[in-house]
C-alpha cells in the first residue's frame, strides 16, 4: 500500500519537474526568437530600404513590408556611380590578397611546424607578438613607404603590406603540426626532395585548412576599410568598402543608394556563408579573427 | 649552378626557402614600418619629406592636447562598456543554447551570428540610419512606448552609447561562437556527476561552467580589449569621418587617422600610434599576468 503511494508521489513529482522543464524551454525559445528578430532586423531593414525611394526610407521606417518597391537605387548605383567598378576591384583585390597571403603563410607555416632551425621559436614568438600591434601604429610609416615605392593607387600597394598575416601563419603551423612525420619520411625515402614533399604530400593533406584560411582571408579583405582607404583616393581603383564610405560622405547622402550598395556588398558573404558555413564558423572560432 | 641547386635541395636550407617570402614581406611591411613609426614619432614633418629630429616635442604636444585626453577617455569608456555587455551576455546565451533546453539552437546561433558577416562599414551605415533622428529606433520607441525622439547621433552623451549598441549587434554572435567552442570542451560527465549529487543548474553554472570557461573568457577578454582600443570604422562611418557631436565619439584610432590624413601632422600621428601600441601592450601584459598565463610558461 505505502509502496504504491510512494511511487505515485514520485511520478507526480516527476511530471511536475517535467512540466516545469517544458515551461522553461518554451520561455527560452520565445526569448531566442525575440533576440534573433532583433539581430536580423537591421540587415532585413537594410534590404527593404534599398528597394524604397529615398523619401520613404524614414517615412516608412516601421513598415517592415514595403508598400512600394523600386529598383531605382540599383539603377542609379550602376549608372551614376562606379559601383560595378568597385565590385570588380573588390573581387580582384580580395582574390589577389587571399591567394598571396595563403601561399606565403602556407610555406612559412610548414617551415615553422616541420623543421628545426636556429631561432625558430624566437621567430615564431616575434610573429605572434606582432599580432598585438595596432594597425594605426603603422598607417603613417606604411603610407610614406608606399608613396616612395610608387604603390599608391595600385592593387599591389593595397595587398602586399597586409599579406604577411601572423594569424594565418599561426593557423597553418598549428594544423601542420599534426601531419604525420612518418608520412613525410616515407616520401623522402622514395626520393622526393623537400619541395616535392611540400607540393605532393603536405598540400594535398592540408586541403581543409587551406580552404578555411582562404575563406577567412577573403572575408578579411572584403570587409577591410582602413588600409584601402589610405591607398586609394581615385574612385576607379577603390574596393566596395571605400566606395560605400565615399557614397556616405557625399554632400547630400542618397541613403537609398547607400542601402543598395551595402546590400549588394553583403550578398556575396551571405552566399559564401550559406555554402561554407562550417568552414567560416570553425575558422573564426579557431583563430579569433572575428574581432577585427 | 649544381652547387646552388644542391644547396637549395638541402634539408637544412629548405625551411629557410619556405620562410623567405613570408619573412621578406613581414620584415619590410611590418617590422620596418614599426621602427620607422617610432623614429617618426621623434621627428617633425613638412609635407611628406624634410623631417628633422625634435626630441620629445611630439609626445609633449600629444599629452597637452585636450582632444587626445578626450579620445583616450572615450576609447576607454567604449571598451569598458563593450566588455560589460559583450562578455556576460554572449556567455549566458551560449550556455542557454548549449543546455539542450532550447529547440532549434543551431538556427538561433546562426541568426544571432549573421551581423558578424556584414562589414563594419555596412554595420556603420545601417545604424547611421537606424539611429537617425527619424530613424527606425526612434520611430519604434515613440510608437510603442510614446517616448520623445532621442538625438542619438547628435548628442555628445549619446555618441558612445550609440557605438556600444552597434558593437553589441555586431559582436554578440561571434563571442557566442567562442564561448560555444569552449563549452564543447567541458566533459559532460562533470554535469552528470553533479546532477547525481543534487546540484541545481545554477550551481552547475557557477561551479563547473564558469571555472572551466576561464581560458575562453580570457581569450575573449583579450580580443575585446585589443579590438575596443582600436575602434575606428564604426565612428568613422557613423559620424562622417569626424569625432561626432562635441567629439563624443572621437576614438584614439580616429584621432590618429585624422591627425595623419586631415591635418597631415605625421610626426604627431606617429607619436599617438606609439602611445596606442603601448596602451594595448600594457593591458595585454596585465591580463596575461592576471590570468597566470605567463607564470605557467616561465
Amino acid at each position: 500500500m505505502s509502496a504504491t503511494t510512494d511511487s505515485s508521489l514520485l511520478i507526480q513529482q516527476d511530471t511536475a519537474i517535467r512540466t516545469q522543464r517544458r515551461r522553461t524551454s518554451v520561455v527560452l525559445v520565445i526569448l531566442f526568437i525575440a533576440l534573433s528578430f532583433v539581430f536580423v532586423l537591421p540587415l532585413y531593414w537594410m534590404v527593404i530600404s534599398s528597394f524604397r525611394p529615398q523619401g520613404m526610407i524614414f517615412a516608412e521606417a516601421l513598415n517592415l513590408v514595403p508598400s512600394y518597391v523600386t529598383l531605382d537605387s540599383y539603377h542609379k548605383l550602376f549608372n551614376d556611380q562606379p559601383y560595378g567598378r568597385w565590385f570588380l576591384n573588390s573581387i580582384l583585390q580580395t582574390g589577389g590578397f587571399a591567394t598571396v597571403a595563403l601561399v606565403i603563410c602556407t610555406m612559412g607555416g610548414f617551415a615553422l611546424a616541420k623543421y628545426q632551425f636556429p631561432f625558430r621559436n624566437a621567430l615564431f614568438v616575434l610573429i605572434l607578438v606582432s599580432q598585438m600591434l595596432p594597425f594605426h601604429l603603422l598607417i603613417v610609416s606604411l603610407f610614406l613607404m608606399i608613396i616612395r615605392l610608387g604603390l599608391v593607387e595600385t592593387y599591389l600597394g593595397a595587398i602586399i603590406p597586409l599579406a604577411a598575416s601572423p594569424i594565418g601563419i599561426f593557423f597553418i603551423r598549428q594544423y601542420m603540426l599534426s601531419i604525420d612525420d612518418e608520412m613525410l619520411n616515407a616520401a623522402r625515402v622514395d626520393g622526393a626532395n623537400e619541395y616535392q614533399l611540400f607540393l605532393r604530400v603536405v598540400i594535398p593533406n592540408s586541403r581543409p585548412a587551406l580552404a578555411t584560411l582562404f575563406i577567412l582571408f577573403s572575408l578579411e579583405y572584403w570587409n577591410n576599410l582602413l588600409w584601402p582607404l589610405i591607398v586609394f583616393r581615385e574612385a576607379e581603383n577603390m574596393p566596395l568598402a571605400v566606395g560605400i564610405t565615399r557614397l556616405v560622405n557625399q554632400y547630400q547622402t542618397s541613403y537609398d543608394l547607400v542601402m543598395a550598395g551595402s546590400t549588394l556588398a553583403t550578398l556575396p558573404i551571405i552566399i559564401l556563408f550559406i555554402f561554407l558555413r562550417r568552414q567560416v564558423l570553425e575558422g573564426i572560432a579557431s583563430t579569433g579573427t572575428g574581432m577585427k | 649552378m649544381n652547387q646552388l641547386s644542391a644547396l637549395l635541395y638541402n634539408r637544412k636550407i629548405a625551411p629557410l626557402v619556405f620562410l623567405t617570402p613570408f619573412m621578406i614581406i613581414f620584415l619590410v611591411f611590418k617590422v620596418w614600418p614599426v621602427i620607422l613609426a617610432i623614429t617618426m614619432s621623434f621627428q617633425k614633418f613638412q609635407g611628406v619629406q624634410n623631417q628633422a629630429f625634435v626630441g620629445l616635442q611630439n609626445y609633449n604636444s600629444v599629452f597637452s592636447l585636450a582632444r587626445f585626453s578626450q579620445a583616450f577617455t572615450n576609447t576607454t569608456v567604449y571598451t569598458i562598456g563593450t566588455l560589460l555587455i559583450l562578455i556576460p551576455v554572449p556567455l549566458v546565451l551560449a550556455v542557454l543554447l548549449d543546455s539542450g533546453r532550447v529547440a532549434k539552437s543551431t538556427l538561433f546561433r546562426i541568426l544571432i551570428f549573421l551581423p558578424a558577416l556584414s562589414s563594419l562599414v555596412v554595420a556603420g551605415v545601417v545604424f547611421r540610419l537606424i539611429l537617425a533622428k527619424e530613424g527606425f529606433l526612434n520611430s519604434f520607441l515613440s510608437t510603442t512606448l510614446g517616448l520623445p525622439p532621442a538625438r542619438w547621433l547628435e548628442t555628445a552623451e549619446l555618441a558612445l552609447p550609440s557605438l556600444i549598441i552597434v558593437a553589441t549587434w555586431r559582436w554578440t554572435g561571434i563571442n557566442m561562437l567562442y564561448f560555444n567552442a569552449g563549452l564543447v570542451n567541458i566533459p559532460r560527465e562533470l554535469y552528470e556527476a553533479a546532477a547525481i549529487d543534487g546540484a541545481t543548474p545554477l550551481q552547475m553554472f557557477w561551479r563547473i561552467t564558469l571555472p572551466l570557461l576561464k581560458p575562453t573568457t580570457f581569450f575573449v577578454l583579450v580580443l575585446s580589449i585589443i579590438g575596443g582600443y582600436q575602434v575606428f570604422v564604426e565612428p568613422f562611418i557613423i559620424f562622417s569621418g569626424g569625432g561626432g557631436p562635441g567629439d563624443g565619439a572621437l576614438s584614439l584610432a580616429l584621432l590618429i587617422y585624422r591627425t595623419a590624413f586631415t591635418s597631415f601632422e605625421f610626426g604627431t600621428a606617429a607619436a599617438m600610434g606609439v602611445i596606442l601600441a603601448l596602451i594595448i601592450f600594457t593591458l595585454s601584459v596585465i591580463q596575461f599576468r592576471f590570468f597566470g598565463v605567463l607564470q605557467k610558461e616561465t
